[in-house]
């Protein structure tokens, strides 16, 4: 059956392989970098210090976590623009229960994740089943979401106090804001690595994920391959929504408040993760591993900067042209 | 060979090589003034290639073109275009949501004194460009509205409008109906009187036989063999194509079929919102026992592909009438998904646009429709499905380096085999069928017609929508005709030519014609 096709087989097999893992060259070019320029203190390189590199996971974890979700909707040829609304949201959300409400941890991160789930399903609804473009349809649940949060929180930040009295917030939830293992990892830092790890291996193998693949390669193939089309979009899209919502209580936990304008502009970030992680806007083609290798190039990439005390201002022109030299470079792909 | 007769265009020892892969090698080619050079190959044999070279679209080419006798190198289709060498593409070249006259007169529209776009005159002159085609189209309507085979027709109104003194024409046919196909070659035989030289691919056999003064045969790259059309004949210039003699085109008939599988009964579908171009079944009777294969024929909007889609729950939705009997029990499938579950399978009619994920592998493009069916608790054992599509690849006979490479790297027939494997994999009872070997070369063909005789005969049945009139009679026992969504005749495939057949889908043809023109 092994006949035909092009003699120079081997060397397009090997081109494409490392253009497979082109995001994670990325990454390791910015972090050789980063090495080379990092400061040093008494003859240590800063950058490479674990207490540092931990940060700079901790750092991109709320981003990382819905890149995450952003690269199912994306892989369906969708794209999901409330997500940092629903950041904003669900922030809040977390504050007023505990705050006001005083309910407990456990009920709190429950209904937060529902309310998330639940908006992202609505949402998915409106684009599967009425046919409205996805690109609309969250950008009109990113206002509403942002009207709910100013509206549950009264206009303004909500600060989280903890302590056993009323108005005070479970001393358990604060733990989103220390470390693990000998106070060595982040709490969200590990949370974004298990998130990761399952989503990476759900992509893989589940059956679903081919039915995600399938719809953003050629949905009207798939509808006639007896794919369930309107479901499956429907499930991504609440996939996304939830995993904002876990995103909006990490920030609530290490910000220790909830604000409705928290999240501006994450829904930005985490579609250039996805976009410096190699997944194809038009859908059908990217990977969860890519994801979070963009998601850590950009925290490689502003931990640098910093470290050098680089004008913020700098720092956003410098991250945006990387952003155009990695997104030019997957244009180079075989067959993109 | 210079038999005094002017050569338009004259290709000398013209080669191509993509990588490390030759597509064209020392290819001698010439097109004379008043004739239509058919030129033949399987696909992969580098016709495109020849072509695109002599339409501008390939430049770095190593042999000489020659046009009108002085040599020329063009840069670009725009070059060869003022050369007077027009191309008519097999992937339709047209703006979807621009008109028909927009998309004809793209990029060169006549312009008033006031240098804006002159419409009265765009709409007028494509009006009289579609009636030399033979149809009768509103220039107004926007291109996305029309059935592939008007569109291709649009195509072929854009060609004549550049005033070609050469027309390369890629499988002008294939989405025809056979009146549309007789129109066209009117407008040939009066291009070819007119002194115009025309090259012509296609791989319908009977065609060429009628239309051709010549053909080449390309294979690997390189020509193979050169006929005169009065001495070929189909098992020749198959046998040049393939290079070895090729079987029995269509499949030995003999399966003697069971009991009633399917049975239509005045089927009619209202639909719920009305789109465009499209003819809802209105009125159809057929039945499909196991063992047997079914054709339908009818011409271009006759319904053939509305009625498989709503046979597999692909169609809009809306209300239906009549009844649907499937192995004795009604049924109306609402989704694709769950006519799969009952048994029933559906190839549809262009595989790039709705058969295949065409930057996936063949591994994921051919186990999609069963992958939730072998997945253990949502997870797809790896093992299995690639022991699955190993198998199915393999009795199906596919060409392919390995189960992981794109599919869009397969020939046009092997990318075929692939959605009939997908299908086969869902274990299916009845399989429909819609245009299977449209674009397929004469080796593939034959081996899907050997694929449906495996089917039968392990108590399959087929219903098979075909716009090939030749193939409907070789492979089917039995044809319905449709016309305006209605079945019409019913036809014993023993007892019938391909005249009589076209005249039945004819029958009422010239009404519905008018219907559509108003």
């Amino acid at each position: 059956m092994t006949t035909e096709l092009a003699p120079p087989r081997r060397r397009v097999e090997l081109v494409s392989a490392i253009f497979r893992f082109q995001s994670l060259f990325g990454l390791v070019a910015v972090f050789v970098a980063a090495v080379a320029f990092s400061p040093r203190r008494n003859g240590e390189l800063v950058f490479l210090s674990s207490e540092n590199l931990f940060n700079v996971v901790r750092a991109v974890s709320e981003i990382g976590i819905i890149a995450v979700g952003m690269t199912f909707v994306i892989l369906i040829g969708g794209i999901d623009l409330s997500v940092g609304a629903v950041l904003g949201l669900t922030a809040v959300g977390s504050a007023v229960l505990m705050v006001d409400n005083d309910f407990g941890v456990l009920p709190t991160v429950v209904i937060v994740l529902l309310a998330g789930l639940g908006f992202g399903l609505l949402q998915g609804v409106a684009s599967a089943m009425f046919g409205i473009q996805s690109f609309i349809v969250t950008l009109a649940g990113m206002q509403i979401a942002r009207g709910l949060a100013r509206i549950w929180s009264g206009g303004q930040g909500v600060a989280i106090a903890y302590g056993d009295g009323p108005g005070e917030a479970p001393v358990a939830f604060s733990l989103l804001g220390e470390r693990t293992f000998n106070g060595l990892v982040p709490i969200p830092a590990l949370i974004f690595i298990v998130v990761a790890a399952l989503a990476v291996v759900f992509l893989r193998t589940s059956a679903f994920s081919r039915h995600v693949y399938a719809i953003g390669g050629n949905e009207k193939a798939a509808r006639l391959s007896g794919v369930p089309v309107t479901r499956v979009k429907i499930a991504v899209f609440a996939i996304c929504g939830l995993l904002a919502a876990l995103a909006g209580i990490i920030h609530a936990g290490q910000l220790n408040q909830g604000s409705p304008n928290d999240g501006f502009g994450y829904e930005l970030d985490a579609i250039a993760a996805v976009v410096i992680g190699g997944t194809s806007l038009s859908g059908g083609r990217g990977s969860v591993v890519g994801t979070v290798a963009g998601a850590l190039l950009i925290g490689v990439l502003t931990n640098i900067l910093r470290l050098h005390g680089v004008d913020s201002n700098i720092q956003l022109i410098i991250t945006g042209l990387v952003i155009i030299v990695v997104a030019g470079l997957q244009q180079l792909r075989p067959g993109a | 060979m210079d038999d005094g007769v002017t050569a338009l265009v004259e290709m000398i020892g013209v080669s191509k090589s993509y990588g490390g892969v030759r597509a064209c090698r020392d290819v001698d080619f010439t097109v004379r003034a008043g004739e239509v050079h058919a030129l033949l190959g399987e696909n992969g044999a580098g016709k495109s290639t020849l072509m695109r070279v002599l339409s501008g679209d390939v430049t770095d080419y190593r042999g000489t073109v020659r046009v009108n006798g002085s040599p020329a190198r063009f840069t670009a289709p725009v070059d060869a275009q003022r050369a007077g060498i027009a191309m008519i593409h097999q992937e339709l070249d047209l703006v979807p949501d621009l008109s028909v006259a927009e998309n004809i007169f793209l990029g060169r529209e006549p312009r008033t004194r006031l240098r804006t776009v002159d419409r009265r005159r765009m709409t007028a002159e494509t009006r009289r460009l579609l009636a030399r085609c033979g149809i009768a189209l509103d220039p107004r309507r926007p291109v996305a509205e029309l059935r592939t085979g008007e569109q291709q027709l649009v195509t072929i109104a854009k060609a004549l409008s550049l005033d070609a003194t050469v027309l390369i024409m890629d499988e002008p046919t294939s989405a025809l109906s056979p009146v549309e196909v007789e129109r066209m070659f009117l407008v040939i035989s009066e291009l070819r009187r007119a002194g115009s030289g025309i090259v012509y691919i296609s791989h319908r056999m009977e065609e060429i036989g009628r239309i051709a003064d010549r053909a080449t045969v390309l294979r690997n790259g390189a020509v193979v063999a050169e006929f005169d059309a009065r001495e070929l004949t189909a098992a020749r210039a198959a046998e040049a194509m393939v290079g070895r003699p090729v079987q029995a085109m269509f499949r030995a008939r003999g399966t003697e079929p069971g009991e009633e599988l399917l049975a239509v009964s005045d089927l009619a579908v209202l639909p719920r919102r009305e789109r465009p171009g499209r003819r809802e079944p209105a009125g159809i009777t057929l039945t499909v026992r196991r063992g047997e294969v079914v054709g339908v024929a009818g011409l271009l909007g006759s319904g053939r592909t509305e009625l498989l889609e709503t046979l597999f729950g692909a169609g809009p939705r809306g209300r239906r009438l009549g009844e649907v009997r499937f192995r004795g029990r009604p049924v109306r499938p609402r989704r694709p998904r769950q006519a799969l579950r009952m048994g029933i399978a559906f190839v549809p009619e262009d595989r790039r646009i709705s058969g295949l994920a065409i930057g996936h592998s063949v591994l994921a493009n051919t186990v999609l429709s069963i992958v939730d069916r072998i997945a253990l608790a949502g997870q797809v054992p790896r093992r299995r499905e690639v022991s699955a599509v190993r198998r199915i690849v393999d009795e199906l006979k596919v060409k392919l380096g390995s189960v992981h490479d794109p599919v869009g790297t397969l020939s046009g027939g092997n990318q075929q085999k692939v959605v009939f494997g997908r299908m086969l994999l869902t274990e299916p009872e009845l399989l429909l069928l819609d245009d299977p070997t449209r674009g397929v070369d004469v080796g593939a063909k034959a081996e899907i017609y050997a694929l449906l005789g495996r089917a039968t005969e392990q108590g399959m049945g087929i219903l098979l929508a075909s716009s090939e009139l030749a193939e409907l009679i070789g492979v089917c026992d039995r044809v319905v005709v449709l016309s305006g969504g209605r079945s019409v005749r019913e036809l014993d495939t023993r007892a019938v030519t391909e005249a009589d057949l076209l005249a039945a889908a004819m029958g009422e043809s010239e009404a519905v014609l008018a219907v559509e023109a108003s």
